[in-house]
């Protein structure tokens, strides 16, 4: 009867049931359900996952730091977080690279200049409020000599005196542990014996030492110029002793103390530095806010910072392109090369302007920021700063080719022949074109205060092929390639590379083509993805390999150890104990202006008389960031950009001339 | 349904074993050493052989043990792990735990997944109605074009273009990185396409068999206007395929982004699955597979669920 009754809720046919609606609204509704199914799954997602307030810095780098444990750095991106949120010792000033006071506010070293004391400011906290004591710093320290961390710059720490011996024997006596308990199972007694010796060893062979909570000495095995240098370097810094000392604990079965990396991630990790982190997601972002308690935190200019990290390179530069980004710090895809075609047209139309500002002295982008907006063709947000590292082949120096047979680039003459025939500002002008610059020799000039400037062998076709003639290697039977005195052909060089780069495969093959046309040498590239190149270059199996080298420290030696006979970096295979005591000699110099003299003779030795390898350009970084948004990057070589000295530039565009 | 649902329940764990046991063999059939890492830092032999002997890599069969003891919490029943569902430390990342990396990645992951599914059931369901209706007619024929352009474009060619227009051009949408609504909606967007176009068709194809049945014509015949036959009665019917659809359609959602993760710099956990297959980075692979093929089944035990909801006639 009802149904009759009551009048359709809507539509014009009066005919509607109401039965009917009901029966459509529940199908509706039934429609609908998924919906509000997912839309309840969204509201969880963001609950579980809520939006982070925008930040006053925001950087886009392209891999995530693996750790932010000081000790256990590696990587320069990490070093340079590492700087960040730590404040070691000393530091190093942005601008030009110098010593200034970190922690310790003085400092003073012994007449040899082997023990140093240092003199921790009172006002040094950490992020929780705590003192930074010297017992942090000997704790930080110690974890480093200690083989149970597995840092990868221990070797720095053996500067000090005994450093090195207390790691060898941790070393051992963990090995002879571990054999101990595959015969018996050892217990945590014994971990805990061997840990009680081993604390009392370091405290009594170590050359540091904590006289108070605010005095540390440090007794080296040999004077070290630059041994501040390494203070500054971020595997230098304290670790809070207390927070971290939580999250370790022995092996029994190893005898390692062992630790959980918790204590690396917020909200656990305590940081001494201009910030501290307070979020960090896997390969996603890291949270930088301001460090109240950092005694210089006046200085800091933004309050918080955001460091996303974006892997794909033609998405980091759309993200930048998209906005809201003030600095893109390693800018990956190839066409980075047109961009800076882009800001070499914006320069050149200012060139006057430009000119003008930096024989003032001051900064290139001081200028560029009281220039008008690019226009169309040009652009200014990109930019390639000279680095601290250097491009190069590798000469194998070996006598003999892994074959056996006798290796021509054993011969000096052999390799000065390639050196002087390799044509470098053309290379960087059609394959590289990052507008490097042409290197002779492994130290970037102009990196380190007061080393003077070394020149190495010139690109010089005729004498190349003199070099060459003198080495014994003639064409004597006119078929365009040299043969040696029975007449046997030059050996094929086989040219090494890595395939991670189309970069490294053009440079091979335009040096393949330069030696075959000016030497007249059988040149064969053999390009092999990065894990093969490596262990055929660690096996010396190749003629010429691809290399490059980063300086880790303000010293030239950063460079030239590379090349000493026993060092773990000569993939050279480089023997020359003429050199190995010039460089022994220049070391144990005393003077720091002699010594450098000195280190720039062996340099020279190296680069004007016996090339085990060819330079070929001084690297380049490249940065996208605007000027005119972003104030305080540094042109230093060692490109030591402090998150605390950057500063976005409120109401961007164009700024008066101050 | 509550003995299906008991049902069901009992077969989750055995349905996962079996997807543990499978991969487990898989990862472990691929040759190299997870340890070692050919970008850059190696960890010294002596590390590497301690490593091993830690995490059971030169023991199969122990590592299949105790890591799923860990894994499914039966370890910290025993008391023998501190944490219940400890699904490892990563591997290559040793500062990170699987656990951690899942919980950062998967929220991300979800929402994407699901703001995709969102979108594609409204674009999909609106493209199928419309077309349904009239078989044939203009609106039929151009949402059928643009279904089977967004079956068939790549999500990559998609995803670049969307970028390009809406984020460099028009400076619509930020990049990387997820704050906001709007810094997923590209990605959503460029993901759901496909899944849009799949239920468009869905939707038509049932809208037009559903428009020529009996109980249409009935409707019809009592004087429903077209709309109200297509709205109240055929799309009830029509429907029931996509629902059968979205369940391991929203797994996939939820779980295959990874190509649009990668082209949106999007922090998902799919990239992070990628690269962990490509690195050997077991306890990843194994983490995300057994979260993954959980939450998959789960999906599909929801959507019978809600079948037998809709369409009482399946129990």
């Amino acid at each position: 009867m009802q149904r009759f009754c009551r009048a359709p809720r809507r539509g014009k046919k009066p005919a509607t049931s109401a039965q009917g609606t009901r029966r459509g609204y529940a199908s509706r509704v039934k429609v609908l359900a998924p919906f509000f199914i997912l839309l309840l799954g969204l509201i969880a997602t963001t609950y579980l996952d809520p939006p982070l307030p925008p930040a006053d810095l925001v950087i886009i780098e392209r891999s995530d730091c693996f750790t932010l444990d000081p000790q256990r750095m590696s990587y320069q991106h990490e070093i340079r977080r590492g700087e960040t949120i730590y404040e070691g010792l000393v530091a190093l000033n942005p601008k030009d690279c110098s010593i200034k006071p970190g922690v310790a506010d003085r400092w003073t070293t012994s007449a040899d200049g082997s023990t140093w004391t240092f003199y921790l400011r009172p006002n040094a906290k950490w992020s929780n409020g705590d003192a930074v004591t010297t017992r942090d710093f000997l704790y930080a320290w110690r974890r480093a000599m200690l083989p149970d961390t597995a840092a990868d710059y221990s070797g720095f720490f053996f500067e000090i005196d005994g450093a090195e011996a207390f790691f060898q024997w941790r070393a051992k006596v963990l090995a002879a542990f571990a054999a101990k308990n595959s015969l018996s199972p050892t217990t945590m007694e014994d971990a805990q014996a061997l840990w009680a010796e081993t604390e009392q060893r370091f405290h009594d062979t170590v050359g540091v030492r904590a006289i108070d909570d605010a005095t540390l000495e440090i007794r080296l095995r040999r004077p070290l110029p630059y041994f501040l240098d390494l203070c500054a370097f971020a595997p230098f810094s304290p670790v809070h002793r207390a927070s971290v000392e939580q999250w370790t604990h022995l092996d029994a079965r190893t005898g390692r103390m062992e630790q959980s990396h918790g204590w690396t991630k917020p909200p656990h990790l305590i940081t001494n530095g201009p910030y501290v982190p307070t979020v960090w997601r896997y390969k996603r972002d890291m949270r930088l806010e301001k460090n109240a308690h950092y005694w210089d935190s006046e200085r800091v200019a933004a309050k918080s910072v955001e460091v996303r990290v974006i892997e794909n390179p033609n998405t980091q530069v759309l993200a930048y392109g998209a906005g809201g980004v003030d600095w893109l710090t390693d800018v990956g895809p190839e066409y980075k090369i047109e961009m800076l075609g882009q800001r070499r047209v914006y320069e050149s139309r200012h060139q006057e302007a430009l000119n003008a500002v930096r024989s003032s002295g001051r900064e290139l982008d001081d200028g560029v920021r009281t220039l008008p907006p690019p226009t169309e063709g040009e652009r200014r947000d990109i930019r390639a700063l000279h680095a601290y590292g250097t491009d190069f082949f590798s000469f194998n120096c070996r006598p003999n080719t892994p074959s056996g047979a006798p290796n021509p680039f054993a011969q000096v003459g052999v390799r000065r022949a390639f050196a002087m025939a390799a044509d470098k500002q053309a290379l960087i002008d059609r394959v590289t074109r990052l507008g490097e610059r042409v290197a002779t020799t492994l130290v970037p000039p102009g990196s380190i205060q007061g080393y003077p400037l070394v020149e190495g062998l010139p690109f010089d076709t005729k004498e190349a092929r003199a070099e060459l003639a003198r080495a014994g290697w003639v064409d004597r039977d006119n078929d365009g390639f040299v043969d040696d005195a029975s007449g046997k052909r030059f050996p094929t060089v086989d040219l090494l590379y890595s395939t991670a780069s189309p970069r490294y495969q053009n440079l091979a093959l335009a040096l393949r083509d330069m030696w075959r046309r000016e030497l007249g040498v059988p040149v064969e590239v053999r390009g092999k993805d990065a894990k093969l190149y490596k262990e055929d270059v660690k096996k010396g199996n190749f003629s010429i390999a691809r290399g490059g080298w980063y300086g880790d420290y303000g010293d030239p030696s950063t460079f030239l150890e590379l090349q000493r006979s026993t060092d773990g970096n000569n993939d050279r295979g480089y023997k020359n104990p003429e050199f190995d005591a010039m460089l022994d000699a220049a070391q144990s110099e005393p003077d720091p202006a002699r010594r450098l003299e000195r280190l720039a003779e062996c340099e020279r030795f190296l680069f004007a008389q016996e090339v085990p390898l060819l330079p070929i350009c001084s690297y380049v970084t490249v940065y996208m960031y605007d000027p005119s948004r972003l104030r305080g990057i540094r042109e230093h070589p060692r490109l030591e950009q402090h998150f605390d000295e950057l500063t976005r530039i409120n109401g961007a565009g164009p700024e008066a001339p101050q | 349904m509550t003995r299906m649902l008991v049902s069901r329940l009992i077969q989750l764990p055995f349905i996962v074993l079996a997807v543990y046991t499978v991969t487990f063999t898989l990862a472990w059939m691929v040759p190299g050493n997870p340890l070692e890492n050919p970008e850059g830092r190696r960890p010294s032999p002596e590390i590497v052989a301690a490593m091993q002997a830690q995490y059971h890599l030169d023991d199969p069969i122990a590592f299949y043990g105790e890591y799923l003891a860990k894994a499914s919490g039966a370890a910290w029943l025993m008391g023998t792990s501190p944490h219940p569902f400890d699904l490892g430390p990563s591997l290559r990342q040793p500062d990170w735990t699987v656990n951690e990396i899942i919980e950062t990645g998967a929220p991300v992951s979800m929402r994407l997944g699901i703001t995709a599914m969102l979108i594609a059931l409204t674009i999909g369901i609106f493209a199928g109605v419309v077309g349904g209706m009239r078989p044939g007619g203009v609106a039929d024929v151009g949402t059928q074009l643009l279904s089977i352009a967004g079956i068939s474009l790549p999500s990559f060619v998609i995803g670049s273009a969307f970028l390009v227009l809406f984020s460099v051009k028009f400076k619509l949408f930020p990049i990387g990185g997820v704050s906001g609504v709007e810094s997923l909606f590209l990605p959503a967007l460029t993901l759901s396409l496909p899944f849009a176009a799949y239920i468009s068709r869905l939707v038509r194809f049932g809208m037009i068999e559903q428009m020529r049945s009996d109980h249409a014509r009935t409707a019809r015949a009592k004087g429903l206007s077209q709309r109200q036959v297509a709205l109240h009665h055929a799309l009830k019917n029509a429907f029931l395929p996509v629902l059968s659809y979205l369940g391991p359609a929203t797994a996939v959602a939820m779980t295959g982004s990874f190509v649009v993760e990668k082209v949106f710099a999007v922090p998902g956990i799919g990239q992070h699955f990628v690269e962990a297959v490509l690195a050997k980075d077991i306890t990843l692979v194994m983490g995300v597979v057994l979260v993954y093929s959980t939450l998959l089944v789960l999906f599909n035990l929801a959507v019978d669920v809600m079948y037998r909801w809709v369409d009482p006639r399946i129990a």
